[in-house]
């Protein structure tokens, strides 16, 4: 009993940390959108150096003072009014942009104070880069549950054992569960940041595919009436599946250009996908969420069969 | 194994060529659909590389509504034990992989020669990779779909159950077949077909070995 409830407050608390956890960039990141987009303004955090003074008229007014990003690089900060809290604050999170004519940095809002724990902002992503956390679970799910079907189903046509053949069934079921669910956020997700639902990049295509086979696997299963024909035919088509999906999922997005990280002409995401290159933080909730999922399924399939050996049960004390 | 295999063909030819039911049906088909093609596009200019998709729909399609006969025949004339008696299940299946793709193979350079005829837009530049291209699709179509014409001959719902199950199965060779295509039909250099045309034949390949394997399985009642 108390691993469900451990299960459950570890996927939730890690959902929330993925949430609420705030972006923030740093003064590497202010100068390169200043390249871009002068008014473009975006979180940063930055210690207190020492605490300025107020601005001359020529200067703009309000308060400047010298703030260090966690890299170390110091510079001006320019504030409209002089911040309430300076004098005991350590540092702050604040909406800002580099100002090139005044050498200085612009903030227009401050959040809240110094964050210990932030994730950094990557260029393109900024708040939509958190859909890591519960994306991409989903997307590991649906082919971790996709080769743990075919592979009860090797074991079904080796060993006839009708239970194996209920657990390749249900595996696919929860397989096609997270196959829906993670296209689905991909897709609203794409809306957002690509500006489509759906463009066929390699991996829409693959996950496209999954879907198709799942369904057409549910197809074949509903179609036939003898139990043992049922397994057989449905192992073997998983099988063939099996040996055409990993095109799919494991070659073409990576040799075909495309817009999820990691696709051939990836030169900027690299951040997200390359295995030095995510944030260590995110890369930690990331897969304690996905250790997390892993448990969640293999939950599910254990209550899946407990339901089916209970009524195998009841059908034999009927009869 | 391989006389048998052929005897297994020349039985499925001849009691094809007796019935010509999936023939006749089939050219049918593909007269029609080359009608509503030709209808629709009346008055239409389209590139080269459009009408190669058309091609290869209508090759799927065609393929889709023949290949699962040699296999649903068999359960419906009720002659499925008879071979498992007299036949070993690999020379049934290399018999019926021989069948499907003469079949296909047919099929396919009667679809190739309508529309060549028919779709005066439909220009090929480099023929030589046009055919091999068409023959490497027709193999790939055949060894892919002989194996779940087997297991669909087995199911209620044969005829709609096909298309459903090959298609994830056959969409690698439908992609790489639609690209490579289209590089044979523009004036491009053979060596931008090259990746395509690796990925054809190792998916020819894969999907007859695994067929090969799995056969048992489905035809051992």
């Amino acid at each position: 009993m108390w691993w469900k409830i451990l299960l459950f407050i570890w996927i939730a608390a890690l959902s929330v940390i993925g949430i609420v956890t705030p972006i923030a960039g740093d003064l590497g990141s202010v100068a390169m959108f200043a390249q871009m987009d002068k008014a473009k303004t975006i979180p940063v955090k930055f210690t207190v150096v020492n605490k300025g003074r107020a601005a001359t008229e020529e200067e703009g007014g309000g308060w400047l003072l010298l703030g260090r990003d966690a890299q170390g690089r110091e510079a001006d900060f320019h504030f409209s009014v002089r911040p309430a809290d300076l004098d005991n604050a350590k540092g702050y999170l604040a909406v800002a942009r580099y100002d090139k004519t005044e050498h200085r940095v612009e903030v227009e809002k401050i959040l809240g104070g110094y964050p210990s724990f932030s994730f950094p902002l990557i260029p393109g992503l900024e708040e939509r880069a958190k859909i890591i956390f519960f994306h991409v679970p989903m997307a590991w799910m649906t082919v971790i549950a996709f080769l743990v079907s075919m592979w009860y189903g090797i074991r079904y046509l080796r060993k006839k054992d009708m239970d194996d053949d209920f657990r390749s069934a249900i595996s696919a079921g929860l397989g096609l569960l997270f196959c829906i669910l993670g296209t689905t956020t991909g897709s609203l997700w794409a809306k957002f940041n690509w500006g489509s639902f759906w463009n066929w990049d390699p991996r829409e295509t693959s996950i496209f595919v999954l879907l198709l086979v799942y369904g057409a696997y549910f197809a074949l299963r509903s179609a036939i009436e003898i139990e043992e024909k049922k397994a057989t035919l449905s192992a073997v088509y998983s099988i063939i599946a099996a040996a055409t999906v990993p095109f799919f999922i494991f070659i073409m997005p990576r040799i075909m250009p495309g817009l999820h990280p990691g696709s051939a002409d990836d030169s900027n995401a690299g951040p997200v996908m390359s295995s030095g290159g995510m944030d260590a933080s995110m890369r930690v909730i990331l897969y304690s969420m996905l250790v997390g999922y892993i448990v969640l399924y293999s939950w599910l399939m254990n209550i899946q069969m407990r339901i089916h050996r209970i009524k195998l049960k009841r059908a034999e004390t009927v009869a | 194994m391989i006389r048998q295999a052929f005897a297994v063909f020349y039985k499925d030819l001849s009691s094809e060529l007796r019935t010509r039911y999936a023939i006749n049906a089939l050219l049918m088909f593909v007269v029609v659909t080359l009608a509503v093609i030709m209808f629709s596009l009346v008055g239409e200019t389209l590139s080269p590389g459009a009408l190669t998709g058309m091609l290869w729909v209508v090759m799927f399609f065609a393929a889709m509504s023949g290949l699962s006969r040699s296999f649903v025949a068999e359960e419906e004339r009720g002659t499925t034990m008879t071979l498992q008696l007299l036949a070993t299940p690999m020379a049934v299946y290399l018999g019926k992989l021989i069948f499907n793709l003469v079949l296909v193979m047919a099929l396919n350079l009667f679809i190739i020669a309508l529309f060549l005829l028919t779709m005066d837009q439909f220009i090929v530049q480099q023929y030589g990779l046009f055919w091999l291209i068409m023959l490497l699709g027709s193999l790939g179509m055949a060894s892919a779909t002989t194996i779940i014409a087997a297991i669909i001959a087995k199911a209620n719902t044969k005829g709609t159950l096909f298309p459903v199950l090959s298609f994830p199965v056959l969409l690698p060779l439908l992609m790489a077949g639609i690209n490579a295509t289209k590089i044979a039909v523009d004036d491009r250099a053979w060596t931008a077909v090259w990746p395509d045309l690796q990925l054809l034949g190792s998916y020819i390949v894969v999907i007859t070995t695994v067929s090969f394997l799995l056969f048992d399985f489905v035809w051992k009642d």
